[in-house]
Parts: C-alpha cells; sequence; structure tokens
C-alpha cells in the first residue's frame, strides 16, 4: 500500500522535473514588445503550474496499468469506494489551484490589459501615436495621425512602418466582414468589426523587419474568405530617428481620412 | 394502397416535394415580375418540401401519418438488413443507422483532413486553389462536428441506453426514427456544397461573410438547420426515457456512468441546440430575405451572431465530451475490477459541467472586441469548470487505483481518454485565460487544444465504446490483436501530431489559412507526415470491424464479465431487449463486493404489468 504510493509520487517527482525543462525551452517567436515580454511570461507561468497537473495524471496512470494489471477478468480489487476524507480533500486542492490560476496569472493580468471598463481595448498606456487601422477583403488602410496614408494589399509592396519605443495605439475597424489584426511579435491581436471601433495598444522595444524575421507581419487572424490566407504583410520597427525621416518622405493628405 | 417504404421510394417523393417547392417559389415570383428560379431561394423552399416528402416516403406516413388523418397505421414491413434502410422504431437499429452512417461520414471527413495536411506540407500552394481549401477546411469542420455531436450520442447511446436501464425501448421510438432520417438530409446537403460553389466561412460560418459570400452557404445552413432538429429532438427523447423508462429498482444512485453523462447531454442538445439553429435561420434570413440582424450599416451588429452561435457551440462542446467521459468511466469502472470510487462526485462533476457550460461562451470571443468588463466573468467561469472536470478525473484515476486492471482494447481506450483530456484540459487553461488567449486565440494551439479535448476525449471513447459494445451489437467478436495494434497506432500518431502541433501556432501560425510563412515549412511537414500516419491507422478498424461483423467468432451473451443489464441478455439483444422484465437491486460496479448484485429478472421484485406499452416504471428519485 505504502510502497504504491511512494513509487508513484517518486515517478509524479521525475516526470515532473523532465516536464518543468520544457517551460525554460525558448518557444516563442521574437520579442518585439512589452506585451510580447508579459505574454511570455504568463505563458511560462502557466505551464509551470499546468505540467505537475499533467504528469500526476501520467504517473497514476502508467504505474497503475504496470502495477495492478490483471491477466484475466477473474480477479477483484478491493472495496474503496471513496466515501471517506479523500475526495474532499482531492476537491480542495483542485479548487484551490482553479482560484490561484483565475487570480494569478489570469485576473492580475487582464487587469494590465483593461483600461476604460465599456471599452473595446487592449492595453492601458497613454497612447503617444494613435493610428487608424480599416480592414477589408483583402487589405489594410491605415492612416496616421498628420495624414499618412498607408495600404497594405496583396498586390502591393508596403510596409507597416512603427517606431520603436513608443506607445502605440490602433483603433481598428471593417469596411465589410470581420478580420483579425494580429502581430505575432507583439502578441496582441483584436478582431477588425464593421461598425465598431476596437483598438489595442502595442509599445515596441526591438527594431525588427519582416525581411529578416517573419514575426514582425500583420496577419489577419479571422478567416475573411477567399484571400485569407493572403493577408499577410510586412512590419518594420525602426528607430525614433528612422520614423522621422520616413514620416517626413511620406506624401500627407490633409484631413485624410 | 402502400406508401413507399424503401430509399428509392422516398427519393421520388422527396423529388416531388422539392419540385413543388421551387414550383410554388417560381409561381410567385413570376406574379411579382422576378425570374423564375433564383437559386438560393428557390432551392430553400423546396428543401423545405423535399424534406417533409422525404420522410413521408421513407415511411412516416404509413408508421404515423395516417393516424393524423384517423387512418390505420402499417406495422413495420421489413426483416433483416433491409430494417436498417427503413423507418424501424427499434432503438437497436436505429443506434446501429446512426452508427454506420456516421462512420462513413468520419472517414470521409478524416479523408478531407489527409488531404489539409498534404496541402498544409509545405507552404505556398500545392495543389488546391485557395477556394477550393476553404473549402475542403469548412467540409472538414462541420462533418468532424456532426460525428462528434452524433455519433456517440445517436450511436451508442441510441443502442445502448435503454439496454442500459431495462427498457424495452426509448421513450418516443417514432420521434427517435424521425430523427435518423433528418440525417440523410443533412449529409446530402453538406455533401452538395462542394458541387454548388464551395464553402469559405468555416464551420462556424460568421456573418458578414456568411452573409456576404456567394457560395453555397445557404445549403450549409439548411443542412445545419435540419441538424439541430435531430439534436434537440434527440435530447428531448433521451431525457424522458431515462426520467421515466428506469427498470424497477435502477434509482438515480444506480444508473450507470454512461447514462448519467447522457442523461446530462441531453439537457444540454435540447436547451443549447437552438442557439445554432437560430444563428443559422438568422444568417438565412439574411441572406434570403434582406433582413439585417448582422448588417452593421443597418443597425445590425455581427457580435450578436458570435453570441448566439457559442452560446450553443460551447455546451455543444460538452454535448460531445461528456458522453465520451460516461463511456470512459463507464469502461473503466468495468474492467478495474472494484467498486467505482467516488461515484456520487463524478456525477455532482456531470451536473455541475451541465450547470457550468452555459456560462463561458465568450471565453471562444475574447479577442472579438467584446466590452471589456466581459472578460472577467468569463476568465472565472471558464477555469471553474476545471473543477468538476477534475472530479471526473478523480473518480477514473481512484477507480483505477489497486484496481485488477483488464486491458483489453476498450479498457486501453478509456485510459487513451484520460491522458488525451489530461493534455487538452492543461492546454485549455491557456486559452481561458485571457492576455495568454489574446496571442493563442485562432492559431494552431487552438486546433491542437481542441483536438486534443474532442478526438483525445470523445473520438478515443467513442472506440473504447465500439470495442466494448461490438459483441453486444453484432453478436460476433473482434479481433483483440488487430484491435489492440489500432490503439497503439492511433494513440502514437494521435500524439505525436497534434501534441507538435501546439508549435506552430506558439510560433504565430494561424487557423484556417493554405499558405503560411516559409520559416514554418519543418514543423507543418512534421505534423503533416504524422497526420498520414494517425490516417493509415483507421483502416486497421476499418478491416477488423468489417472482417469481424462477417466472420468473427459468435460472441457469449457476456464476455467481458460485466455486471450492467445490457450483458444480462443475449448479443444480440431480443426485440423487446429482455425475455423477462429486469429489476435493479444494487450498483453497476460493486466487483467483488460479497453478495452483491446489480439485477435479477424474472419476478422477483414489482415489475409492472406488461412492461412494454408505456411508462416502465421508475425507480425512486433522489
Amino acid at each position: 500500500m505504502t510502497r504504491h504510493f511512494v513509487t508513484v509520487a517518486l515517478l509524479w517527482a521525475a516526470l515532473t522535473a523532465g516536464g518543468e525543462a520544457l517551460a525554460f525551452l525558448n518557444m516563442f517567436p521574437t520579442v518585439g514588445s512589452k506585451e510580447a515580454e508579459d505574454f511570455d511570461q504568463i505563458f511560462r507561468t502557466l505551464l509551470f503550474m499546468g505540467i505537475p497537473v499533467f504528469t500526476f495524471v501520467i504517473a497514476v496512470l502508467a504505474y497503475a496499468m504496470l502495477a495492478f494489471r490483471s491477466r484475466t477478468g477473474d480477479e477483484t480489487g478491493p472495496n474503496i469506494r471513496g466515501t471517506g476524507m479523500a475526495p474532499k480533500i482531492w476537491l480542495a486542492v483542485t479548487s484551490g489551484l482553479a482560484v490561484l490560476t483565475m487570480i494569478y496569472p489570469g485576473l492580475t493580468g487582464l487587469a494590465n490589459l483593461q483600461g476604460d471598463r465599456n471599452g473595446y481595448a487592449w492595453g492601458t498606456a497613454t497612447p503617444e501615436l494613435t493610428i487608424q487601422v480599416r480592414g477589408a477583403r483583402w487589405y489594410w488602410a491605415f492612416v496616421y495621425p498628420d495624414g499618412i496614408q498607408l495600404a497594405l494589399a496583396t498586390d502591393k509592396q508596403a510596409e507597416l512602418v512603427l517606431p520603436v519605443d513608443t506607445v502605440i495605439k490602433f483603433e481598428i475597424n471593417s469596411d465589410d466582414v470581420v478580420h483579425s489584426f494580429w502581430i505575432s511579435a507583439f502578441r496582441m491581436k483584436i478582431d477588425a468589426i464593421p461598425g465598431r471601433t476596437t483598438s489595442m495598444i502595442v509599445q515596441p522595444t526591438e527594431i525588427g523587419d519582416y525581411l529578416q524575421d517573419d514575426a514582425y507581419r500583420v496577419q489577419c487572424a479571422e478567416l475573411c474568405g477567399l484571400d485569407h490566407s493572403l493577408m499577410r504583410f510586412p512590419v518594420k520597427v525602426v528607430s525614433k530617428a528612422d520614423y522621422a525621416k520616413w514620416e517626413a518622405s511620406q506624401p500627407k493628405q490633409s484631413g485624410g481620412k | 394502397m402502400r406508401a413507399a417504404t424503401t430509399v428509392g421510394g422516398a427519393l421520388g417523393t422527396a423529388l416531388i416535394g422539392f419540385y413543388i417547392g421551387v414550383g410554388l417559389t417560381a409561381v410567385m415570383r413570376q406574379v411579382f415580375g422576378y425570374d423564375y428560379f433564383e437559386r438560393d431561394l428557390s432551392v430553400t423552399i423546396g428543401y423545405v418540401f423535399g424534406v417533409i416528402g422525404w420522410l413521408m416516403g421513407i415511411g412516416m406516413w404509413g408508421a404515423w401519418g395516417r393516424e393524423w388523418f384517423g387512418l390505420k397505421t402499417y406495422g413495420q414491413g421489413a426483416k433483416g438488413w433491409q430494417r436498417y434502410f427503413s423507418f424501424n422504431t427499434d432503438h437497436k437499429v436505429i443506434g446501429i443507422q446512426y452508427m454506420v452512417t456516421f462512420a462513413i461520414v468520419f472517414l470521409l471527413a478524416g479523408l478531407l483532413a489527409m488531404l489539409i495536411r498534404a496541402e498544409l506540407a509545405t507552404s505556398g500552394l500545392q495543389f488546391f486553389t485557395r477556394s477550393q481549401y476553404n473549402s475542403v477546411m469548412s467540409l472538414h469542420g462541420i462533418l468532424m462536428i456532426s460525428v462528434a455531436v452524433a455519433m456517440v450520442v445517436g450511436g451508442l447511446g441510441n443502442y445502448c441506453i435503454p439496454l442500459l436501464i431495462g427498457a424495452d425501448d426509448m421513450a418516443f421510438p417514432r420521434l427517435n426514427a424521425l430523427t435518423y432520417w433528418l440525417v440523410p438530409p443533412t449529409a446530402f446537403m453538406l455533401l452538395a456544397t462542394p458541387f454548388m460553389g464551395g464553402l469559405e466561412a468555416g464551420w462556424t460560418s460568421y456573418p458578414p461573410l456568411s452573409v456576404l459570400t456567394e457560395t453555397a452557404q445557404t445549403f450549409f445552413n439548411l443542412a445545419i438547420i435540419t441538424f439541430g432538429l435531430v439534436s434537440i429532438l434527440g435530447g428531448l427523447n433521451f431525457v424522458v426515457t431515462i426520467m421515466f423508462m428506469r427498470a424497477p429498482g435502477m434509482t438515480w444512485g444506480r444508473l450507470p456512468m454512461f447514462v448519467w453523462a447522457m442523461f446530462v447531454t441531453a439537457w444540454l442538445a435540447m436547451l443549447y441546440t437552438q442557439g445554432f439553429f437560430v444563428a443559422l435561420l438568422m444568417v438565412t434570413l439574411d441572406r434570403l430575405a434582406g433582413l439585417s440582424f448582422f448588417n452593421a450599416a443597418e443597425g445590425g451588429d455581427p457580435l450578436l451572431y458570435q453570441h448566439v452561435f457559442w452560446f450553443y457551440s460551447h455546451p455543444a462542446v460538452y454535448i460531445m465530451v461528456l458522453p465520451g467521459l460516461g463511456i470512459a468511466l463507464e469502461v473503466i469502472g468495468h474492467f478495474s475490477r472494484r467498486p467505482m470510487f467516488a461515484y456520487r462526485y463524478a456525477v455532482g462533476a456531470f451536473v455541475g459541467i451541465l450547470g457550468l457550460s452555459g456560462v463561458v461562451w465568450a471565453h471562444h470571443m475574447f479577442t472579438s472586441g467584446i466590452p471589456n468588463y466581459f472578460h472577467a466573468p468569463f476568465l472565472v467561469m471558464t477555469e471553474m469548470i476545471s473543477i468538476p472536470t477534475g472530479l471526473i478525473f478523480l473518480a477514473a484515476l481512484g477507480t483505477i487505483w489497486q484496481g485488477k486492471l483488464w486491458l483489453r482494447t476498450p479498457m486501453l481506450f478509456a485510459l487513451a481518454v484520460i491522458f488525451n483530456f489530461a493534455c487538452g484540459g492543461v492546454t485549455g487553461i491557456f486559452l481561458a485565460d485571457v492576455p495568454t488567449d489574446i496571442h493563442l486565440q485562432d492559431t494552431y494551439f487552438v486546433v491542437a487544444h481542441f483536438h486534443y479535448t474532442i478526438v483525445g476525449g470523445e473520438i478515443f471513447a467513442l472506440f473504447a465504446g465500439i470495442y466494448y459494445w461490438f459483441p453486444k451489437m453484432t453478436g460476433r467478436m473482434y479481433n483483440e490483436k488487430l484491435a489492440k495494434l489500432h490503439f497503439w497506432w492511433m494513440f502514437i500518431g494521435f500524439n505525436v501530431t497534434f501534441f507538435t502541433m501546439h508549435w506552430p501556432g506558439i510560433q504565430g501560425m494561424n487557423r484556417r489559412v493554405a499558405d503560411f510563412p516559409a520559416s514554418l515549412n519543418a514543423v507543418n511537414l512534421f505534423v503533416s507526415i504524422s497526420a498520414f500516419f494517425l490516417g493509415a491507422s483507421f483502416l486497421v478498424f476499418v478491416y477488423n470491424m468489417l472482417n469481424s461483423w462477417i466472420r468473427g467468432p459468435v460472441a457469449e451473451a457476456n464476455p467481458w464479465g460485466a455486471r450492467t443489464l445490457e450483458w444480462q441478455t443475449s448479443s444480440p439483444p431480443p426485440l423487446e431487449n429482455f425475455d423477462s422484465p429486469p429489476t435493479v437491486v444494487g450498483h453497476p460496479y460493486d466487483y467483488g463486493v460479497p453478495g452483491s448484485q446489480h439485477s435479477t429478472f424474472g419476478g422477483l421484485g414489482a415489475a409492472p404489468a406488461g412492461g412494454g406499452g408505456g411508462a416502465g416504471g421508475g425507480g425512486g428519485g433522489g
């Protein structure tokens, strides 16, 4: 009896030790923003908490299959019905784990992402640069504050240029169907929906270019029909000085919306 | 004058109905000066009349409809194999009709998955156009959803539930036959879509795309509305059957786990399927009648659809998984050869999931632009589901602990369910947690996660159930060696394929794309090869099933030495299930408890007279 418990506990410990190594693997795409750092950290935390749960199930299953195996269906096991303390302890432990996960990293992480109670928005920082984004089949159109207009479409060579170390807010809507505005280097996405404006705030921390690293891309993440797969466009995060140069070189349309 | 009761005859009456509908539409349109034929509208009206014609032709008129007009109904004429092609009210026939139909759909949809993986083996377009890819992907999705919803519930549920509770049939046998015969029109409409312009909105069919698209979306909508009826009416039938048809002594505390799981599932199907039904009805009305439920320019809201849709489609996940977990516990209960651990907690878990599953739908919409205040409650509710789910793990692990595990194929599949569902449960936390979900939403991480829960949790349980009840259904034994080969092949193939699939998801590969950045080539090639390996395992299964059904050794009544009622009658059971009415006197899983018995037959206890017609008499409540 005790022997079984000890062996399975050792097996669990060994599996957990091996499994937790996974949490230290670098499995993420390029970290390009403050939000990406937060995501990676929360993901690791959850992995760290989740692996012992999974390895517990594996340990008990594997051990039982070896130790409690019977060649025929003729033998029977002990009459233990689980009406005592064991299920109550289990319930308390699993409930405790669930509540813990809800609060940290769940609700605490969420609180960092939400400002206005009624908004449709990710991010709480005060934006230094606000870019209007319009999704349509199958392109994105951008309007920068000083009237610079930019379109990313399947038949154009263009890239979304963003300054590093700047709080950028994207205000997003859609002309036709639901799209989703996603830049995986920033780990941020939100849907573009006809009839309402959603927004997300990102703070790029690294200079990067789609040509070197495809995590720097605007990817449509909501099925939008025929050319959904092609709604994948380059992003270039540049230094503030380069951004100013780029800004100056662009034609401006006053009152362009 | 005998109504047509063959499939051929029913096709004729269906066509007549279809042309009546198309004709009526043409006349009305002509009166107002429009073209005779407008594809989506004409097909829709034609379909409604066509389905009525089909049902009447297949035998509903003769077996049921005639009495609405005071005429005498016909008995069920067909015997032998022809029963399976007629309006037959025997739950065992209907169970096998569901099983075989959806086994074919499963293999077909699996083939589509192979095509998807072939396309995704490397970046760029291999042999599909983008529109073909969208069609194949959408069709794979909806066909597999239909298999997941209907194969366990309609197939194993129909066959086994009356047997497990000691009833002679379902509560509403004719309604039962009706639900099955609504399946062929559903399948026909879905399989027609590739020839009518394909699909491009996925099985979720979010508007405005599903309203604006010029593909065969209307065919899809009609199929799903019909299929919704199947699910709602089927759910109603199971709820009534389990409440009122239990054998004397079969109290709620003595119900086998699969029955409990099916009871909860039936409530879910009956209550929530209406969401899907209504969502697609609204899409259809937007498309055909120019209404603007989802047209923002005219005051509609595209997000309305997502709420209504997920209000069904999240509980639908439990419609799929709960019967799977029920089968897993059922099989583990019998093959561990000791009393079930924490039975009451497991029952409480099923009921708890029934309660919680209706209040978690918005976790599918965390990045949809729902108001900020909506996220926190759904994060909390969703993670709360892990508590009742944990109790199911407690019952499973507690029961195998110190049991005498008889590792036959059904048991292996049942244990695999526990393994897979643990993995699916852990990855679910990442998606319930808003901060991680923002990045992972709509990526292959989600694809991996739901394949772990649905395939790993339900389809593995489906195979556990098929192998477990195969001797009961067919009267023959399957080949154990081939079955074990199938198990290990599928288990390894499945885990290698879908565990790996989390990786491209984290790396930023989104769902439903025919093409992806070249940096993900290696991992996708690996996933594709493992998927082909997984796909090949089903050939072993199909061969084993067909071969054993035709020439397998004759099975005894109770090859597993199991205690529940279905094993106390012949294999396959007679028309009325039991030669003498059963009385339940004990718990189903009390293996090795001295003097314990689950049931007695023939007269002990107060079996209600007749036992056939109406109420089979239920055990006490509570």
